[in-house]
């Protein structure tokens, strides 16, 4: 290197420090909206069942996360909780969130009064909650860049986690259950677990999808056998309604990442199409037996459980819907 | 356990650069491996964002990017040859290799400008992929012809090590990045850019495009044509060379493999499974310039062969019923110095046979040998474990590995004789 081109890569490399310093200051320092203005904002709430919903907010780091309950039209700001996503059921609820340092996730486990109990470390992105109906059981699924550092391959897999909340302590991950398929044993390589949604009668007894290649398939387990047993294909994210009925679940487009919400009779394993004609990527929240809610990532929507009627918004500027009972 | 690594990483590329004095390893090596490190560093602060980016900000599922890359790795394996042929038919493995980093660093500027649609993002992560493959073989023939053939295999472990500390230091640096200013995910990717252009700068402006190995270009021969090229492929030596890496690498788990593996042996604890990564990563970094060094003076084959053995050993401990975490830390440690004694060595075992005038050509074949073995090896593992279960299908690879053993061993050896005339 002559010491002409030493100079130039002398001038270059304080050209990008002093650029990038420039610029992550900016950034760091730039306006940021302090204003909760924005809260999500409720259209029509059905009279008989109250919701609570994560803000949506990207812009704005203070209110996105946020969680709110829905009451009659009017939506209350409870406690501090910020969550990527969140479930809450019989006293109990799971707020899956970005850690205090910012670079970590966690999950924390809060009570009825939204104060966190215990927390939980997180090795992926949050992606899905759920609490069975009496509080007993967590279940959440995280996003798992697989992303190696020797190979720089950026595959991504999904864990899924039981916990106990009363101990706020993750008991089991499904991935380390046995699996059964028509009667044998049923292994491989790139089994992903995910979406788990509780029998609202026994909390031991769940749903959830396990994807494997390009199936994708719903099995039905026990947390305390650690087993699960695949029931068929095609069907992610369920979500069993009150009456335990039904299952109200995304179906994939062909082999896209885009999905139709779908319902499926769990006697008769026969489905039907409902009238929410986007893609939606959600685990659907029944908010009675007959109504479906959900989230296309802005704005939380309603559609009728048996495919008649219209989508309608329910909650702007929200996601995460989750349906809460009186009782609690 | 980030920021650990964080002081740490950052304190090793320094006395790398110190100690290679000491090492004696050529200036021109420690420069491409600089090279090498920034645009990591570039490469991975984007890596490790992208699934937080792609749900924060676009609403996507992080699941398709994970289609998005596997279609283009197949497709960089290829280039690799492609490349390495013409950085010895123009005689100019530097400009290729500056095309393969530029390409990847224009993908960067191009994140920055149009980064807000999944096609877009797909389109850069397919730009990134194909700089890479454009850019590793003439890269390492440029560190093969600036090294000694003596020293081969330190110098190109000192290559890898500066280019794991990138792939490291990239997602702490991302990680510092968003600490600093919450969700301001084009503050990475501006960073990243400027990475990726110093990484640029440095090729460009401090590594020698004719290292002393070099062929001359002046004495009136003609540049090697693509028969020539081919003609490697009749060289007994480089034969046997690429027939060890193809039976090596068919019976060679990839790590990720691995991980999944290990992770269903031991107890769940959510926390662990990044640290699979990390333990490895520092393994391989802190063990390939010893594992290089020792290379060089006791012998390429047997260290390399040492380094499947290792790998051998890690398939046994998958066999066990259950795993203590003493068992794993050791296993992942294992993986490490199989990385170590493997990586950089083939590279150099490549090195020390090619012909000057064909070394990207025939350095580009062993890549593509070895990457598209491992692509049929994983595929296989995966199918395996689906008929015959983890257990199965890690006894059938150690078998498998052990005869490969075995087979290379004369392979090796062989391709490292003096070459018979006549």
């Amino acid at each position: 290197m002559g010491s002409r081109n030493g100079k130039i890569l002398a001038a270059i490399v304080v050209l990008c420090v002093l650029g990038a310093g420039a610029y992550i200051a900016y950034a760091a320092l730039g306006p940021s909206e302090t204003t909760t203005d924005t809260r999500p904002e409720a259209k029509a709430v059905l009279a008989d069942s109250d919701v609570m919903v994560r803000a949506v907010d990207p812009d704005n780091p203070q209110l996105n996360g946020r969680v709110f309950e829905v009451d009659d039209g009017k939506v209350h700001h409870d406690g501090d909780l910020a969550c990527e996503r969140v479930y809450y059921a019989a006293g109990h609820g799971i707020c899956m969130a970005i850690a205090p340092s910012g670079v970590d996730y966690e999950a924390k486990i809060f009570g009825p009064k939204m104060e966190t109990e215990h927390t939980i470390r997180l090795t992926g992105l949050p992606s899905r909650a759920r609490v069975s109906e009496d509080g007993r059981y967590g279940a959440m699924t995280v996003f798992v860049s697989g992303d190696s550092y020797l190979e720089s391959s950026t595959a991504f897999s999904t864990r899924t986690y039981i916990v106990e909340m009363t101990s706020g302590r993750a008991i089991a991950q499904l991935e380390q259950f046995g699996v059964e398929k028509d009667g044998k044993p049923f292994d491989a390589v790139d089994f992903n677990f995910w979406g788990v949604t509780f029998d609202p009668k026994d909390s031991d007894r769940f749903f959830a999808t396990l994807g494997s290649g390009d199936q994708h398939y719903l099995v039905e387990g026990s947390i305390k056998d650690r087993e699960v047993k695949v029931l068929r294909d095609g069907i992610e994210c369920p979500s069993l309604s009150p009456d335990g009925k039904w299952i109200a679940y995304k179906s994939r487009i062909g082999q896209s990442n885009r999905w139709h919400l779908r319902v499926l009779d769990v006697a008769t394993l026969e489905d039907h199409a409902v009238a929410e004609e986007r893609s939606i990527d959600d685990q659907a929240e029944w908010l009675d037996n007959e109504t479906l809610a959900y989230s296309d990532g802005h704005n939380v929507y309603t559609v009728p459980a048996d495919g008649s009627g219209e989508p309608e918004l329910l909650v702007r500027d929200a996601a995460s819907p989750v349906r809460l009972s009186d009782a609690s | 356990m980030y920021q650990v690594e964080a002081s740490k990483a950052l304190l090793k590329p320094k006395l790398w650069a110190r100690r290679s004095a000491r090492l004696n390893v050529p200036r021109n090596v420690v420069m491409l491996g600089m090279v090498s490190m920034l645009t990591d560093v570039s490469s991975e602060m984007v890596a490790t964002i992208l699934p937080l980016y792609l749900v924060f900000s676009l609403g996507a599922s992080p699941l398709a990017l994970g289609a998005i890359d596997g279609t283009y790795r197949g497709a960089a394996a290829l280039v690799q040859v492609i490349s390495g042929f013409a950085a010895d038919r123009w005689r100019r493995p530097k400009q290729v290799a500056e095309a393969g980093y530029g390409i990847s660093a224009v993908g960067k500027v191009a994140l920055v400008a149009a980064g807000n649609t999944i096609g877009g993002i797909g389109a850069i992560v397919a730009f990134d992929r194909i700089g890479k493959g454009i850019r590793t073989a003439p890269r390492d023939a440029l560190i093969s012809l600036s090294s000694s053939k003596a020293g081969l295999a330190t110098a190109f472990g000192v290559h890898r090590a500066m280019d794991s500390a990138g792939a490291m230091l990239g997602p702490l640096i991302a990680f510092g990045i968003l600490l600093a200013a919450p969700a301001r995910f084009d503050a990475v990717f501006v960073v990243s850019t400027l990475f990726a252009v110093l990484g640029v700068a440095v090729l460009v402006l401090a590594v020698q495009g004719r290292p002393k190995r070099a062929p001359r270009v002046d004495d009136g021969t003609p540049p090697p044509s693509l028969r020539a090229a081919l003609g490697l492929i009749r060289d007994r030596r480089v034969v046997v060379l690429l027939l060890a890496a193809a039976v090596l690498s068919l019976t060679s788990v990839s790590d990720a493999m691995l991980y999944v593996g290990l992770q269903r042996k031991i107890d769940f604890e959510p926390a662990v499974f990044p640290l699979l990564y990390v333990i490895t990563a520092v393994a391989f970094m802190g063990l390939a310039i010893p594992v290089g060094q020792l290379a060089d003076r006791v012998g390429r084959v047997p260290v390399l062969l040492c380094g499947y053995a290792l790998l051998f050993v890690v398939y046994g401990a998958l066999l066990m019923s259950s795993l203590g975490y003493g068992l794993l830390v050791l296993c992942l440690l294992g993986l490490g110095g199989y990385f170590a004694a493997t990586e950089g060595v083939f590279a150099a075992l490549a090195g020390a046979i090619l012909p000057e005038e064909l070394q990207a050509s025939g350095l580009g074949m062993l890549t593509t040998v070895i990457s598209i073995g491992n692509l049929i090896s994983s595929v296989a593992f995966g199918a395996l474990w689906l008929t015959l279960g983890l257990r199965g299908a890690v006894l059938v690879f150690a078998v498998a590995l052990a005869l490969a053993i075995a087979a290379a061993v004369p392979l090796l050896l062989r391709s490292q004789q003096a070459p018979v005339h006549g």
